[in-house]
């Protein structure tokens, strides 16, 4: 059974209440430490740990990546497409190296399963694009300076 | 039958079983790298040692036969601690390289060390290295993984019959090698990779191609002669990438030759013929299944057929062609053909004294059975010819005396550059059926990937034949 409630005239007019509200939006607009920040001219700081953008780092120029196929297995996201040659210099390296960014979670396990250190994840946020995105092999060796 | 205790479980043996595989029946796993129950027994490795009560010293399991109520400790503490010693040092001169070796996943010496061995090293000085030759086209040497075991010096003498590979120098300085540093010579070379226990010896054709733990396995018959050796193939993503041998102790034991090891290249020839084809003025055009069959049904009209069923068929495949041919082809006569020279079971024999025979085809024992007479050249009056293989059977040379050919099955294109029609079938990678080897021993292959590209299966092609 429904009982309708008794108000007083004051709050029927929710005069009050929007007045309360107001002071409420006021001292926050006029007095409250902002959270948001001038993106793109003012950035967040990142942990080192962060896991961004991932890059295959080289030692003097030859990519440290042994195509060992580590990281494809532990990937949950089946992202990670490598196809392994042989070369002079080296004995075994990655022919094809393709992340699928579009697939990728970003959780990091490659990076953990690397044996060689090769492959990384960057403090780079910035991915959007208006493409699907395969990133080869050239892209995640130029990022970070390497090269 | 006389009974032991291994690690307090009752087995029982047969006399002269060694201890390592009376363990196994009980469940009892004792690790080894020089044993292989195919090849001789030389106690080399140490790493099967146990404890046996009243025996003062450890015990070899290999070289030990289990006699009636020995009591054996697999995990006592002496046995550990041989253990994990025969680890260390079996792994002092191993390079860290399992990333770029092509056996990890699959190696012994990764699995024991893993279960038996230290993951510490207390070694610090160099290791040693050493400058590999060639050694042919089938085996890749990386002699800084080598342990050792001479599995591959008894498999040469013992199994292939050739004493080709050979230790030398000594301690330390081992090296397994070739006589001369001569490639390998034997047709067997494939199984030099598969008795190593570690990657010293690898498949040059794997090489990097795929990790052991990609590849979904699938037990089959080798279809490379009449042998009808076990093996597995290896696939992955609908692609093989290798075969390996099965162990079947009336046939193939634990072997397989290059010949049939490495016969599944066919199945993904760039060249293979994989959409309906017809002929046309500028070769070979690629079509739909539609009208490959309605110009493979005009190739044939009005003419005298034969069909020519190639002795790699399975029994299944062979028996429908023998019942659709009265009703689809006007009666025409069914022929078998596979190997040039090779007519009956009778001319069939060993081409060498381990594995190989001369008939170059699965099944010519399974179509004789059926009753298919032998291919000897076109019969008189016989026009236009229907041929029906799957990739292994050789095409008789002188079909080019029929004034129209038409094909069902795995052809590359330079054998059908005549043909009016080709319809694509299926290897024997890529169906089921039944074969029978030359000793009559009926054996089932398997599918391992689906039909590549828009090839189908024999029974699929015929029923769109009759119904089209």
């Amino acid at each position: 059974m429904l009982v309708k409630q008794k108000k007083s005239i004051l709050s029927e007019l929710y005069v009050l209440e929007i007045f309360k509200g107001l002071c409420i939006t006021m001292k926050n607009m006029l007095f409250a430490k902002k959270v948001t920040i001038q993106y793109p001219e003012e950035r967040r700081k990142y942990s080192e740990r962060f896991r961004g953008q991932h890059y295959i780092k080289a030692t003097n120029g030859v990519e440290n990546c042994t195509a060992c196929m580590l990281c494809p297995t532990v990937c949950p996201a089946e992202c990670i497409h490598i196809e392994a040659g042989e070369r002079p210099d080296k004995e075994k390296y990655p022919v094809k190296f393709e992340i699928d960014a579009l697939r990728c979670c970003f959780c990091g396990m490659c990076e953990e399963a690397c044996p060689k250190d090769a492959i990384k994840l960057s403090n780079i946020y910035e991915m959007s694009m208006t493409r699907r995105e395969v990133w080869d092999k050239d892209f995640l060796l130029e990022q970070r300076g390497n090269k | 039958m006389p009974k032991c205790i291994i690690d307090g479980r009752e087995a029982e043996f047969a006399p002269g079983q060694n201890l390592i595989e009376v363990a196994k029946t009980v469940g009892v796993e004792i690790p080894y790298f020089c044993y292989h129950p195919g090849l001789s027994v030389v106690a080399q490795c140490r790493m099967c040692t146990v404890e046996i009560e009243k025996m003062p010293k450890l015990q070899t399991a290999c070289s030990t036969a289990a006699t009636e109520g020995m009591v054996v400790k697999t995990r006592s503490a002496r046995a550990i601690q041989n253990q994990k010693s025969v680890m260390e040092f079996l792994l002092i001169n191993h390079p860290l390289d399992c990333p770029i070796c092509d056996k990890a996943g699959e190696c012994d010496l990764q699995d024991e060390s893993f279960a038996y061995g230290s993951p510490y090293s207390r070694y610090t000085e160099e290791r040693r290295t050493y400058l590999d030759l060639d050694m042919g086209p089938v085996i890749k040497k990386n002699m800084n993984r080598c342990i050792h075991c001479t599995r591959c010096i008894r498999f040469g003498t013992e199994v292939a019959g050739i004493h080709e590979m050979v230790a030398v120098q000594r301690g330390n300085n081992t090296e397994i090698t070739t006589i001369d540093g001569r490639p390998l010579e034997t047709d067997y070379a494939g199984n030099y990779a598969d008795v190593c226990p570690t990657g010293s010896l690898t498949l040059k054709d794997f090489r990097f191609k795929k990790r052991a733990w990609f590849l979904k396995k699938t037990s089959t018959v080798c279809e490379g002669c009449a042998k009808g050796c076990n093996m597995e193939l290896h696939q992955d993503g609908n692609v093989i990438y290798r075969s390996l041998p099965r162990e079947n102790m009336e046939i193939n034991k634990y072997w397989l030759c290059d010949e049939g090891r490495f016969n599944f290249h066919y199945v993904h020839d760039q060249r293979r013929v994989l959409n309906p084809a017809i002929a046309s003025a500028s070769g070979l055009q690629m079509t739909d299944w539609k009208a490959g069959i309605a110009a493979a049904k005009a190739a044939l009209a009005g003419r005298k057929v034969a069909i020519l069923a190639g002795s790699d068929l399975t029994l299944e495949e062979a028996k429908l062609l023998l019942e659709v041919a009265p009703k689809q082809f006007g009666g025409a006569p069914v022929f078998h053909f596979g190997t040039p020279g090779i007519k009956t079971v009778l001319d069939d024999a060993p081409a060498d004294k381990i594995l190989k025979r001369k008939s170059k085809t699965s099944n010519l024992n399974g179509v004789e059975k059926l009753g298919i007479k032998p291919y000897a050249g076109l019969p008189a009056g016989i026009d236009a010819v229907l041929v029906v293989r799957g990739g292994r059977a050789q095409l008789p040379t002188d079909l080019d005396q029929a004034k129209s050919l038409v094909g069902i099955g795995v052809f590359n294109q330079p054998q059908v550059a005549k043909f009016a029609a080709v319809l694509p079938g299926a290897s024997f990678a890529e169906k089921d059926g039944t074969i029978v080897n030359y000793e009559g021993r009926e054996q089932k292959i398997k599918r391992a990937i689906n039909p590549i590209g828009k090839s189908k299966l024999l029974p699929e092609i015929l029923m769109m034949w009759v119904n089209q």
